[in-house]
């Protein structure tokens, strides 16, 4: 579904990712790793916000280095961006609309959709009608996550989902999303610092480090492998 | 009850407080309320396509008055060479208007989307001064005068004698803003121009195209303000810098409202227009308009920042 080839990407003369390799078919994947790894512009590398000098990245057998944004999302990827880019004066209801509106596929059954959302997110249903900009941080996060959904994507990516949320919400998050793609069937790539809860909903995972991967397993050896359990597990 | 608690919200004090006002000026000096009127919806008209390009394409236009006063030398070359009426007029230079809109967005505005805001003063600053220079060459500074017979119509109401053609300017404020307003809330382009507006990245994000939403409110607000510019044309001299105190008007009246707030243009264009209407009206006192009309922003632009700073 989605084959990262020898990506290397620059900010400026700052060569920021190195030879990345990732492969993602069926599944949900962790991309773990420290501030300034690299894991954002992994994720503005596959959806357009930053152009790679070299590598492919393609969705579907098909490139997206020559795809404006807007076009890759319409393929099917939905973003959670870290800074949620919501919409703070439209209602929730509004925010959730906007996740379909462009998106001709996922607006024929945006009513279908919505049931599906006010079952897995009951607050934003309750909420609907308030602007996002007065929603706490971790309705925000919801209504992100949410919008993302409304567009049927076949591919989900979370760019650090738990940022500022508390931990009872955290671990509600991860639930969520494992029951998301239990029912959905969708692939999940997940970017992530809080790598103990994030282990329990995803099945392989990749640790990147100064824009390089050093490490890819499965989440069962991931959680058992010693440099994970002392550098991100505090074991 | 539900008036006097409703009395108790600042925004209902001030409607109150504005239709008290009304009612004196009415009672007193009738003329000096319609003129008010008039003039505030001139300037609400002109601002308003203006606000929306800074409110969602994100760029001053300080071009803003020259595209009008193309509209109104483009009115004044309808009238001779076809002896098209201005009122007709104001359907070709509306579709004329929509494409120097999108030429001007590919050759000079697309360019500087996301540099610096001193870069995109700058560029607008000098087409304005571009647009000027190629009317004077084109035209000479000397002002044009349209000859439209129908704009000089009077009404005498008791000893009230008052012109009735600029109510066609109270007509075009409101269409334009509820055409705005509606294209806003109610079609796909329009919601996602509001979501541009709001969260640029956002947009995309939810798979919206962008740059396609910047050209066309960019050449939506270009044709709005030609076609005034024709509208224009009918009751004033045309010339080449003509524009030019519109576009610091416009300006300002968007930065008394707030980017973003359309309504708010308008409560602050009659606040301007009918407080300039005022002082024009009191003898000798003529030339204090454009001080009081600059004073009235300066204070209100002081009074928002000491409310956000308390709050």
């Amino acid at each position: 579904m989605l084959s990262i080839k020898n990506l290397d990407a620059f900010y400026g003369k700052l060569h920021v990712l190195w030879d990345v390799s990732l492969e993602l078919g069926n599944e949900c994947v962790g991309i773990f790793g420290p501030n300034g790894a690299g894991k954002t512009t992994l994720i503005n590398c596959i959806v357009g916000l930053v152009k790679p000098q070299g590598g492919t990245v393609e969705f579907d057998n098909k490139t997206l280095l020559n795809q404006e944004t807007f076009q890759i999302i319409r393929s099917g990827i939905a973003v959670v961006p870290q800074e949620r880019e919501l919409f703070p004066l439209m209602t929730a209801a509004e925010n959730l609309e906007a996740g379909s509106a462009y998106i001709p596929a996922a607006h024929a059954k945006r009513k279908e959709r919505l049931e599906f959302i006010f079952s897995i997110f009951p607050v934003l249903k309750l909420k609907s009608s308030l602007p996002a900009a007065v929603l706490s941080g971790g309705e925000q996060r919801m209504l992100t996550i949410a919008r993302a959904l409304m567009a049927y994507p076949k591919l989900l990516i979370l760019d650090e989902p738990s940022t500022g949320l508390q931990p009872s919400l955290t671990t509600d998050l991860f639930l969520r999303l494992k029951q998301i793609r239990q029912s959905e069937g969708i692939s999940i790539l997940i970017a992530e610092q809080n790598v103990r809860q994030c282990l329990k909903a995803i099945d392989r995972g990749y640790v990147i480090e100064n824009g390089k991967i050093v490490l890819q397993a499965t989440a069962a050896n991931l959680a058992d492998n010693d440099y994970i359990r002392k550098s991100y597990l505090g074991l | 009850m539900q008036i006097v608690s409703k009395l108790r919200e600042r925004r209902y004090q001030a409607i109150l407080g504005a239709i008290i006002m009304a009612v004196i000026i009415l009672a007193v000096k009738p003329e000096v309320l319609l003129e008010g009127i008039q003039r505030s919806s001139l300037y609400a008209v002109i601002a308003l396509p203006m606000a929306l390009i800074l409110g969602i394409v994100g760029i001053i236009n300080l071009a803003h008055g020259d595209f009008m006063m193309l509209g109104s030398y483009m009115a004044y070359w309808f009238a001779v060479k076809s002896g098209l009426d201005p009122l007709l007029a104001m359907i070709p230079a509306m579709l004329a208007f929509f494409l120097i809109g999108i030429l001007t967005f590919y050759a000079l505005i697309k360019p500087v989307l996301g540099s610096q805001e001193l870069n995109q003063l700058l560029l607008t600053f000098g087409l304005g001064l571009v647009l000027e220079e190629a009317a004077n060459l084109s035209f000479t500074s000397a002002p044009l005068k349209l000859s439209v017979p129908y704009v000089s119509a009077s009404l005498t109401i008791g000893d009230l004698t008052f012109g009735t053609f600029e109510f066609v300017y109270v007509l075009a404020a409101m269409l334009v803003f509820y055409i705005i307003s509606l294209f806003l809330k109610k079609t796909r382009i329009g919601r996602a121009a509001r979501a541009v507006g709001q969260n640029p990245k956002g947009a995309k994000l939810v798979g919206i195209d962008v740059n396609k939403t910047y050209l066309i409110i960019f050449s939506l607000s270009i044709a709005i303000i030609g076609t005034i510019g024709v509208l224009f044309a009918m009751r004033h001299s045309v010339f080449p810098v003509m524009g030019a105190p519109y576009t610091m008007k416009s300006f300002c009246l968007i930065a008394m409202a707030g980017i973003g707030n359309i309504t708010g243009i308008l409560w602050y264009s009659a606040l301007l227009g009918v407080s300039e209407s005022i002082i024009t009206a009191i003898p000798g006192a003529a030339g204090w308009a454009d001080l009081v009309f600059f004073a009235l922003i300066v204070g209100a632009i002081l009074i928002r920042s000491y409310q956000q700073r308390v709050k």
